[in-house]
């Protein structure tokens, strides 16, 4: 099996404003192997978004082709790219996006319901990844009882809890205090280096910047060289 | 390593109920106003249902029983003709050869011809009949609209009663004398003398304003018909077997040269008036469910718009357009349900109240008893009706439903999720 999880290759996407044509994607190519940990800097504006909806399949480039784990996202239909999510992605988003009618533990388990997993099966697991970053103790308490750092736990124990082939973290800290952000990504560092997930975030904070094994810069729709530190 | 899903539709059926029903609790007054209006609607549906039904059995049996009866038998032609040429010349054989045939209640034997009512001052066209005195109180309920005097005394050949109407016509009352003639086979004219005895007051024109009613055996000697009749009348178990025992009728009495008529098949206009009732009911229904489902539909579609991100949410985390839609649908299932429960329980409940007691619309008797209705309506709660409209409802309901669904399974996720 190819250490390859995400091959991208001339993904354009343009998006139009009145008779303006404006490039958010402008030929970006990109190879991101299994275990990366990935963080997608750059200034707002600059493709980071669409990339990263791109890569999640929740939306849909001009031209250009993309690969991952090993399947042709672009060839598939919504149902299809869903039923993809499902299986080999997880989302960790800025507005934390959690159901707000269901529990944390409900929230967790939701997902895993979606994938056919028993009731009794999908609670303990998603009490396990409650636990695992921290939330032993909040598994019945709703989105709004709960502080903005603690649902964005759930949130990554929501995106974790299917054992995905990728997470996908859109400014993950924008909405948290530095303590709280800082406390989440070295979780989701430790994540990565246990469980060898492989993680993209997007993000313009220099804490979680700091925080990247891969650095991808994006400007004005284009990736700047490939940075390893 | 990946979880494969399996199963999802049916597994995720207690995820769409849970996620449905605590989003409805989220707004709990739009909610409440939705469900009630609903409520409203399917009570007022189910109560004026239940009064359509009340209605047309009041139609049906009061047609039937007020002098119809439920099936007649005739010699061939003598619903068309009505001449006395055409008669049953031996009756009793008839009931014989029937009289084992399951759900006949109660049958008897009339004289019917049309001729000329007189009295010292006047004279008028009647619809005269000659009956069994006896047997004809078990059939029809001519004798329980005796408004002054008695019904046909018996022993007394030469009683008459005749509607109040027609009396009034000829200027006569009880003990006064009346002259009837007819036509009788052969082409002669032949006249009779009676005392009048009753006089009956049923609401339904015929009767009141053209009938005279007397003894059978004065009848035959009077038209010189021996022991012949013109009708064979009977009184089925129920309405439900009018039309079997009919038929089993018409087995029974093959070249015999007989017609078997059912009620409606006598009076047609009865049925009709019954079928227009039903219809404009049914109109009326309509209506109230466009309404009630507009609600739903404008409930529904706020809701959804509300909702956008969280669709678009649930689409990023793996749910397919397909389930984003059975999970809206789900949504206004359980919404109609709440409202269509609610609502049946007030409705079915006001109807059997009522059925009890009845609902009395005697300010418009007249009106009423010229189609055979009853001052008092009583409502009558039936299976089939009632379950006509919940499934109507529920049909209405998830209609209703499809368009937001629709729209939900139709968003993209990217864009979903930058609505605020």
């Amino acid at each position: 099996m190819s250490d390859v999880l995400i091959s991208a290759s001339g993904l354009t996407r343009y998006y139009e404003s009145g008779e303006l044509k404006v490039a958010a994607l402008d030929g970006v190519d990109l190879l991101i192997e299994r275990g990366a940990y990935v963080v997608l800097a750059g200034r707002s504006g600059s493709g980071k978004t669409t990339l990263l909806n791109m890569l999640g399949g929740l939306d849909r480039p001009d031209s250009g082709s993309l690969v991952i784990a090993g399947q042709n996202l672009l060839t598939m239909s919504s149902a299809g790219r869903a039923r993809f999510r499902l299986c080999h992605l997880g989302f960790v988003f800025q507005a934390y996006n959690l159901i707000r009618v269901l529990s944390a533990r409900e929230n967790v388990a939701y997902v895993l319901q979606l994938q056919g997993v028993k009731k009794k099966q999908r609670f303990q697991l998603a009490d396990q990844w409650l636990a695992r970053v921290g939330l032993q103790g909040f598994e019945n308490r709703r989105p709004d009882q709960m502080s903005g750092g603690q649902q964005q736990r759930v949130a990554v124990a929501r995106a974790l809890a299917t054992e995905p082939d990728l997470v996908l973290a859109d400014e993950p800290t924008a909405n948290l205090d530095s303590h709280t952000g800082e406390s989440l990504m070295d979780l989701m560092r430790k994540l990565n280096e246990e469980r060898c997930t492989t993680f993209v975030i997007a993000s313009h904070d220099p804490a979680v910047i700091a925080s990247a094994r891969t650095l991808i810069t994006m400007q004005d729709g284009k990736i700047a060289p490939v940075e390893t530190l | 390593m990946s979880f494969v899903p399996s199963g999802l539709p049916m597994d995720n059926l207690s995820i769409y109920l849970k996620l449905g029903w605590r989003n409805l609790c989220l707004h709990p007054l739009r909610t409440i106003l939705t469900a009630a209006a609903l409520g409203i609607g399917i009570a007022a549906l189910t109560f004026l249902s239940a009064m359509d039904d009340g209605w047309m059995q009041q139609i049906k049996t009061n047609f039937a029983l007020t002098m119809t009866g439920h099936i007649q038998i005739h010699a061939e032609g003598f619903e068309d003709s009505r001449k006395l040429a055409q008669r049953i010349t031996d009756p009793q054989a008839v009931m014989k050869a029937i009289s084992n045939i399951s759900g006949i209640q109660t049958m008897t034997r009339r004289v019917r011809v049309s001729g000329l009512a007189s009295s010292a001052g006047a004279n008028a066209g009647a619809f005269i009949y000659g009956v069994e005195p006896e047997a004809e109180q078990r059939l029809s309920r001519l004798a329980t609209f005796i408004s002054k005097g008695v019904w046909l005394p018996a022993g007394d050949q030469r009683a008459a009663v005749l509607g109040d109407g027609l009396a009034d016509r000829l200027g006569i009352g009880i003990g006064d004398k009346l002259v009837l003639m007819a036509s009788v086979p052969g082409g002669d004219i032949a006249s009779e003398v009676f005392r009048v005895r009753g006089l009956i007051h049923s609401g339904v024109m015929d009767v009141d304003d053209m009938s005279v009613i007397v003894p059978l055996t004065t009848a035959q000697q009077w038209l010189g018909i021996g022991q012949a009749v013109t009708d064979i009348v009977i009184r089925a178990d129920s309405f439900e077997r009018v039309t079997p025992l009919a038929g089993n009728l018409k087995t029974a009495l093959v070249g015999q040269g007989m017609e078997v008529l059912r009620w409606f098949d006598i009076d047609p206009m009865a049925q009709q008036w019954a079928d227009f009732a039903d219809a404009y009911t049914w109109v009326v229904l309509l209506i109230v469910i466009i309404v009630v489902l507009a609600e739903v539909l404008n409930t529904m579609l706020m809701s959804m718009h509300e909702r956008v991100r969280e669709f678009g949410l649930m689409s990023a985390l793996g749910v397919t357009p397909a389930q984003v839609f059975s999970m809206v649908v789900w949504e206004t299932v359980i919404l109609v349900l709440i409202g269509g429960f609610s609502g049946f329980m007030i409705g079915g409940g006001l109807s059997l109240w009522y059925g009890e007691y009845g609902i009395d619309l005697s300010q418009f008797a007249i009106a009423f008893s010229f189609m055979y209705m009853d001052p008092v309506i009583h409502p009558l709660l039936q299976a089939d009706s009632v379950l006509r409209i919940l499934g109507a409802a529920l049909f209405g309901a998830i209609i209703a439903g499809l368009i937001p669904a629709w729209k939900a399974s139709r968003l993209e996720p990217a864009s979903a999720l930058r609505e605020l």
